[in-house]
Parts: C-alpha cells; structure tokens; sequence
C-alpha cells in the first residue's frame, strides 16, 4: 500500500487525467477477477450443477424459441435451430451485459462512500461475469452443430473478431447504462422490455437476409444488427461477413463505448453525493 | 518514496494531510431515488429538482506524523465530508488536498460490498478496491477474522450479520492493515461494550510517530484520552483547533451540555 502524495483538487466537467486513471485501474485488476468470481461463486455457479444450468439455461431458452419461430412459420429446418442458437447466446452476452451492468455502481454503494477507486472497475466486472457465462454456451453450439450434421469451415474464425467487437459493445453499454442508472434510477425497471426489444428488432428469431426491405432501417439504427448478422454468416453458414456489416458493428462498438466511457468518467467522481 | 517504506517512511511532525482553503458544495437530489418518471412528471411544473448544500467552506487543515486529530462537531457540520475529501472519495469544489501517504478509512458506512456475499469475500473486495494486493490482504485476514471475534460467520453471508458485527469487521479491517493515515468516522458507535474497549485499546495501539490519526466522535471523553489535537468543526468551518481539553470545553459550553453524561458515552 504505498502511496505517493495524492492530490485532490477541483474538477470541472471533464476526464480526468488518462494516464493516472489506467494506472490505477490496472493496479486493481485482480479486484474485476476477484469480483466476478465471488458474485459467480454466490450465484452458485462454482457448483456442478450451477454450471450445468449455464448449460441448461440457454437450451431451454433456444427451445422455447424455437417452438416460436415453428408456430409462427408453420415449420422450421436445421439450419434455423443453428441460426437461433448461435445469436440468441451471442444476444445474452449482451444482454447479461447490460443487465449486471446496469445496478453495477447503485448496487457498490457502500464501496463507493468508503474507498477511493476508479468507478469503472464496477461494469467491467458485469461484462466479465456476462463474458464467464458466455463461455459454455460456446461449446453447447458447437455440440448442436455436429448434432445437426453442419459443415464446419475455416470461414469459421471470422467469429473471433465480431466476438472482439461484441465484448467492446457490451463493455460500452454496461458502463454508459450503470452511469445513467445513478441518475433516473427506475431504468433498471425498464430494462427488461429494452432488452426484449432489442431481441426482436435484432436477427435472432429470423434471419437478416428475410427482413422485408421496407424493414431495412432496423439494420441502420440497432448496433447489434450487423454483428448479429456477421455472427451468423460466420458460424453458422460458414462463409466469410459482408465486411461492410463488421465495420458498421465496430463503429457503433467503437461509438458507444468511447461516448460511454467519457461521459461515465467525467461524472464518476459525483457518484458519491448521487447513491 | 518507495526506497524509504521499508522501515519507518515517514518521520514524526512531517505533513500526512494537508488541507487549504476546502471548499465543498454538492447539489443534493432533493428526490430520495431520482427517477425519470418523477423527471419527467415535473417536466411541465418548471420544479427544481435539486438543493445546493454548502459542506464545508473554506477549510485549512494541516494533520503531521505523530499527531492524533479528533474532529468534533454538531451533526451536519461537515466532518464526514471533509473526512470524504480527504480519502480521495469526494473531489473538492475549490481548495486543494495534499494526502502524503496511504490511507485507510472507516467511514460510518463501513466494509461491505455485496451483502450477500461471505464477510471473507467482502474483506478481500474492499482491500483489492483499496488498491491492496491478494497477498497483503492474505497476509492480514487471519488477524482480520481474530480481532473481529466473528468465528465462523466469517463465511456467512454479511445479510445475515447484526450491525455489530457489521462494525466489528469494518474496525478489524481499518485497524489490521496499518496505514500510514487511518481515518475513522464515528465508527465504533454500534459495537458492545467489551468491543468498543478493545477497539479503543486498538486505536492506542496504533498511535505512532509515523502515523497520522483522524477520528471523527462525539465521544468527548474517548477524545479526551485519545487525541493530542482537537479541531471543532461547525457550519463547514474550522472554529476551534488546539489541545483537546480546551477544544473541547469550548465546544462543550457552545452545546450548553456542561459535562451531561450524554456526551461521553459513544464512540
């Protein structure tokens, strides 16, 4: 705990200096992994059966929409299954995101008005727990698809940069929604029907290339549009994104996170007389 | 800095925190939980949703190595915001603070993070938050989990734990990691007598000449004992500073309390 002279000072709207700031948060690194697993350890995800549900959970979840989509379409095939599974899991890491994150800094209450730390450690610590139970959803995937006798191809590994650019989206939004969360605190009440919205209007129940032209503006306003959609060219028909759809993923991950970030940290410091 | 720590860091009657011209202001919501529905229904009523609270004004404070400070005050003078200023958790609205040194707080909210984690999981949190590594905090949680006299409930749940125990552990974790700056806001209020003691005796203990103390009490006797400065906040202002009996005299004929036994009963 040695600590130099630490001087505190006046802050006008603004960021505070960069440098000191990554500094201090990578100093406290070991405080996001240590966060993530004592909340996943309280949730009881370190059990065997706690794990299994993170299994379980996004198969039933696959299930009951899949039985949706077969209602509404009159009749599905294999390859729907595929398309629904991969993006609804790569859905629920942003949407675990956003929910962890959202109560991430009125939730560390307690920390905040006794310990003097950079804010931001708080959503990232939701992206990570989100990120943990993304993880096994992977392999539930990857085990549907040899199920269902789809090919695998190398075009595959296009997965691992939109991957790249969801977590930089989630961290994004996990921090500019636990900011604004200080402020109207009955946005987490409304988060729910935000999420759920965000699943309909994105290509998870169908696919991006069935949405009625007239539709079309949905790709341009929805930032988990493109990815969705490169995602599933990716992994599921195993042919390489439109590079237009990744771009436009990035730009928007790139977006919201830097517009996030500034506002989360030029306000952080007034967190304590907000909670 | 860093080549002087490994023995005795810093020399008695060096400055450990140094205070000039504070000034705090916050823009409280006058809402209890903002929300924007309660926003948004105000809309058209042009009703201002916030009140300006003047804290603290214009505060010169100089604590050294060596010295134990009370800081007494009637509720709402501004001690706990200037005991937040000086931790680093609420930046100033005009002034500057000087901070030589780590430090370690107990403010009257105390340890805990996620109440439904284990006392163990919440100790660990609040000291990597700190800015401690896994190791120190290691080295010190047996000593931790000891002073608190907790035993078992350690692992359980902090829900599960009285306000006692909450302030048990929070004095335990404060205490055990032995800061250059230790600041303690009127922490100690909810432990039981045989605790309190052991507390006290703990913040005795801890009186050293390469140390700085802040307690913030209305317990004038504690006061008394305990500090070898005494400085009585009032209305945001610094009104008295010096030797603790005198301090504490004036401030006690301000209270028209005389020696009434209320006063020297709580930490």
């Amino acid at each position: 705990m040695s600590t130099p002279i630490q001087v505190y000072e006046p802050f006008k709207a603004g960021l505070p200096k960069l440098g000191k700031y990554w500094k201090s948060l990578w100093s406290r690194r070991t405080f996001i992994s240590e966060f993530s697993k004592s909340e996943l350890r309280e949730q009881h995800f370190d059990s065997v059966f706690g794990q299994l549900w993170l299994v379980i959970n996004p198969l039933l979840l696959s299930g009951v929409y899949f039985i949706l989509i077969v209602i509404i379409r009159g009749g599905s095939d294999s390859t729907r299954y595929v398309h629904l599974t991969a993006t609804l899991f790569l859905f629920y890491l942003i949407s675990n995101s956003l929910t962890g994150g959202v109560k991430s800094i009125t939730a560390g209450q307690r920390l905040i008005l006794n310990t003097a730390f950079p804010r931001v450690m708080l959503p990232i610590s939701a992206v990570i727990i989100a990120i943990f139970k993304f993880v096994p959803t992977i392999f539930v995937f990857l085990i549907i698809k040899v199920v269902v006798g789809s090919e695998f191809k190398v075009e595959m590994l296009w997965a691992i940069p939109i991957l790249l650019i969801t977590v930089l989206l989630a961290l994004g939004l996990a921090i500019t929604i636990s900011c604004i969360n200080v402020y109207f605190r009955d946005i987490a009440s409304f988060l729910p029907y935000l999420t759920r919205t965000l699943l309909y209007l994105s290509p998870v129940l169908y696919e991006a290339s069935e949405l009625d032209p007239k539709l079309r503006v949905l790709e341009i306003v929805n930032p988990l549009f493109p990815i969705l959609d490169s995602w599933s060219s990716a992994l599921v028909h195993g042919q390489m994104p439109e590079i237009s759809n990744m771009l436009q993923g990035l730009a928007w991950a790139v977006g919201i996170f830097l517009i996030g970030t500034y506002f989360f940290l030029s306000r952080e410091r007034e967190f304590a007389v907000r909670l | 800095m860093s080549s002087l720590s490994a023995s005795s860091p810093h020399k008695t009657h060096e400055v450990a925190v140094s205070v000039r011209n504070l000034g705090l202001t916050y823009t409280t919501a006058i809402d209890k939980r903002p929300t924007l529905k309660a926003r948004a229904k105000a809309l058209g009523r042009g009703s201002k949703q916030t009140r300006v609270v003047r804290a603290l004004d214009d505060v010169n404070l100089d604590v050294n190595y060596g010295q134990v400070l009370g800081v007494i005050g009637t509720n709402g003078a501004g001690k706990s915001s200037l005991m937040r200023c000086i931790a680093g958790i609420l930046p100033p609205s005009q002034g500057r603070i000087e901070v030589n040194g780590s430090v370690s707080t107990l403010l009257a909210l105390g340890v805990g993070f996620n109440p439904s984690m284990s006392g163990r999981d919440n100790v660990y949190l609040g000291g990597l938050a700190a800015g401690m590594t896994r190791d120190e905090i290691t080295g010190h949680f047996d000593e931790i989990a000891e002073f608190s006299e907790l035993g078992d409930a350690i692992d359980a749940p902090m829900r599960t734990y009285s306000s006692g125990m909450f302030a048990r552990l929070a004095f335990s974790v404060a205490a055990t990691v032995r800061p250059d700056i230790l600041i303690i806001d009127e922490a100690l209020s909810t432990g039981d007598a045989k605790f309190k003691e052991k507390s006290l005796n703990r913040i005795k203990e801890l009186r050293s000449d390469d140390r700085a103390l802040i307690l913030v009490s209305h317990a004038m006797k504690t006061l008394r004992e305990t500090c070898n400065d005494v400085a009585w906040l009032h209305k945001g202002k610094i009104v008295q500073r010096g030797e603790p009996n005198q301090v504490i005299d004036a401030y006690q004929k301000f209270l028209d309390l005389g020696k009434s036994a209320a006063i020297d009963e709580d930490v």
